[in-house]
């Protein structure tokens, strides 16, 4: 009897998560096999299957530039994202010091601030700086890395001393007992050690740029658009195939970039 | 030579490290804490229709957000929408980060990482998605109607319950992966305690597994709803622009209207209305299971 209520508990647990699951991919399923569809009109059943939408992608400029631009932005903040963050990490990992725990929150704190919010603000934050200096800020491609930057930082300082506090620090030690000075031991093993923190902090600052959408919108000048806000203007006239074929190149460019992450840091212990 | 190895090693002077953590910090501070403080001024500027925005020191703009029953509906209308998503994710994501935490599976990573894909997809794709299932000659009508369940296609796309539904599958994630790591925190043999004294799974997990996992059950609510109260691309694509809620209020205000003070008081208002029903509901939680 008592075992019967565990079975049903179990059956009903299991059903519920795969459910779940399902739930959780749906969209992605949904606009998967709509970018495969033969005709245009997203009606169901579809009438047969084609490839012809992928070809279509090229033909429009806002998701080829859009595509660009997202591309450049990304690169471009996660590159200066680790500059500044790994060393910061560095010493938050290593040094107990009054003020290091908040100043962790601190650089943690672009996660938690909304999107809308962050958006804002940088927006008049923008445009008070270029009427004090007479640069055009607003809507330049600099002003875009700038905020996303933002964004990277928070997560390589997140997985940079994740990786850092498992740390041993014998091997350092014996690095300069051998008479490696400091420069040395720190290319030569502190950075080998923490590689994995390092690239899961890239990749995840890299991902979190290319899809964001909430800030960047009020960031672009005109004429510039991301990837994401130009699928969403495209989806806000219609949707059809030819925007689906785009979504799947994007999901297929985050799932590369989460199997390269798992190749360095297991997943599950990193989000 | 002494004075090398007098330090131990990774740990430079306090003048270096000062140094390496200054550019971080700046930016972060220059980047995000003086913008915001700018928007808040901002806030308390007038706007005056034809020349933009006027200096001032006034509380205008938050009196007429709360004086006018538009922008009173469309901060109701976005808390409710966030309570629901924050409570359904809560009791659908537990089954599933429960499993994820027990699973001795080696595909373990996989599942995770089916969870983390579409977190990090970006929420006009997902939307996207949706908007498949739920047009009028979509996969939802196609089928029900196929099936003889309905004899017209049912209104599904720009009502509250597509947002509501976009907005759960968005901030599943988040919410199971916050959960997971806590229930793995958990020592399984307290479980097993309960069963062996006889306690039914539903009061297993309501005495021993709630009130343990309260920390992650805090945290996952905490984070969800702010998302849930922020959205932007799942309202506008899935309610239409009659469904109007906080997030999209602050773009149209801001880039449309190009009022600036009133969309700063908006953003404001957003911010500690999520800060304040936040607090509420961890305060909430913790007398329910303390």
């Amino acid at each position: 009897m008592m075992a019967d209520g565990r079975l049903l508990g179990r059956v009903a647990l299991y059903g519920v998560a795969w459910l779940t699951l399902a739930f959780i991919l749906m969209p992605l399923v949904f606009v998967t096999w709509l970018a495969f569809f033969a005709q245009e009109i997203p009606s169901f059943p579809p009438e047969g299957y084609s490839l012809k939408w992928f070809g279509a992608i090229a033909g429009n400029r806002n998701f080829v530039t859009g595509f660009t631009t997202s591309l450049q932005v990304a690169v471009a903040a996660t590159l200066i994202g680790l500059l500044i963050a790994v060393p910061a990490s560095l010493i938050l990992a290593r040094r107990q010091f009054a003020g290091s725990a908040v100043l962790n929150q601190f650089l943690l704190l672009p996660l938690v601030v909304p999107g809308v919010v962050m958006g804002t603000s940088i927006y008049v934050f923008q445009i008070e700086t270029e009427i004090a200096t007479g640069l055009p800020i607003l809507g330049s491609l600099g002003g875009l890395v700038a905020g996303h930057t933002l964004l990277v930082i928070p997560w390589t300082v997140r997985l940079v001393t994740a990786s850092l506090t498992g740390l041993d620090r014998a091997a350092e030690e014996a690095a300069q007992s051998l008479g490696a000075n400091q420069w040395t031991t720190f290319f030569r093993v502190t950075l080998p050690a923490i590689r994995p923190g390092v690239v899961a902090g890239a990749l995840f600052g890299f991902v979190t740029s290319f899809g964001n959408l909430e800030m960047s919108l009020f960031l672009v000048g005109p004429g510039r658009v991301t990837l994401p806000i130009a699928i969403l203007q495209y989806l806000e006239w219609k949707i059809d195939p030819t925007v689906a074929a785009v979504s799947v190149l994007q999901i297929l460019l985050i799932a590369v970039a989460m199997i390269i992450t798992d190749r360095y840091v297991k997943l599950a212990r990193v989000v | 030579m002494a004075a090398v190895s007098s330090r131990p090693v990774g740990e430079p002077g306090n003048l270096t490290a000062a140094g390496l953590l200054v550019p971080a910090t700046i930016f972060v501070a220059i980047g995000l804490m003086v913008p915001i403080a700018i928007l808040f001024r901002y806030s308390l500027n007038a706007f005056v229709p034809g020349q933009l925005m006027v200096d001032a020191l006034t509380i205008d703009n938050y009196v007429k957000f709360f004086t006018d029953p538009f922008y009173l509906q469309v901060l109701w209308r976005t808390v409710r929408v966030a309570v629901a998503c924050t409570v359904f994710c809560l009791l659908f994501g537990f089954p599933l980060a429960y499993v994820l935490a027990r699973t001795q599976s080696p595909y373990k990573n996989l599942l995770v990482m089916a969870i983390v894909l579409p977190l990090f997809v970006g929420n006009a794709v997902r939307a996207a998605g949706w908007m498949v299932a739920f047009g009028s000659k979509g996969f939802v009508n196609s089928t029900l109607m196929g099936m003889g369940v309905i004899s017209q296609p049912i209104e599904i796309m720009y009502t509250e319950m597509a947002v509501v539904i976009g907005i759960i599958a968005v901030n599943l994630p988040f919410m199971v992966l916050t959960l997971q790591s806590v229930i793995e925190g958990i020592d399984r043999n307290v479980e097993e305690a309960a069963f062996s004294l006889g306690a039914p799974p539903m009061t297993m997990a309501t005495r021993v597994l709630f009130p343990l996992a309260l920390p992650g059950i805090l945290a996952g609510v905490i984070l969800t709803f702010i998302l849930a109260m922020n959205a932007y691309a799942t309202p506008v694509l899935l309610g239409g622009p009659k469904f109007q809620t906080m997030g999209p209020l602050v773009f149209s205000t801001f880039a449309q209207q190009n009022n600036w003070p009133f969309g700063g008081a908006v953003s404001f208002i957003l911010m500690t209305a999520t800060l304040i029903l936040t607090i509420a509901s961890s305060l909430l939680i913790r007398r329910r299971y303390a």
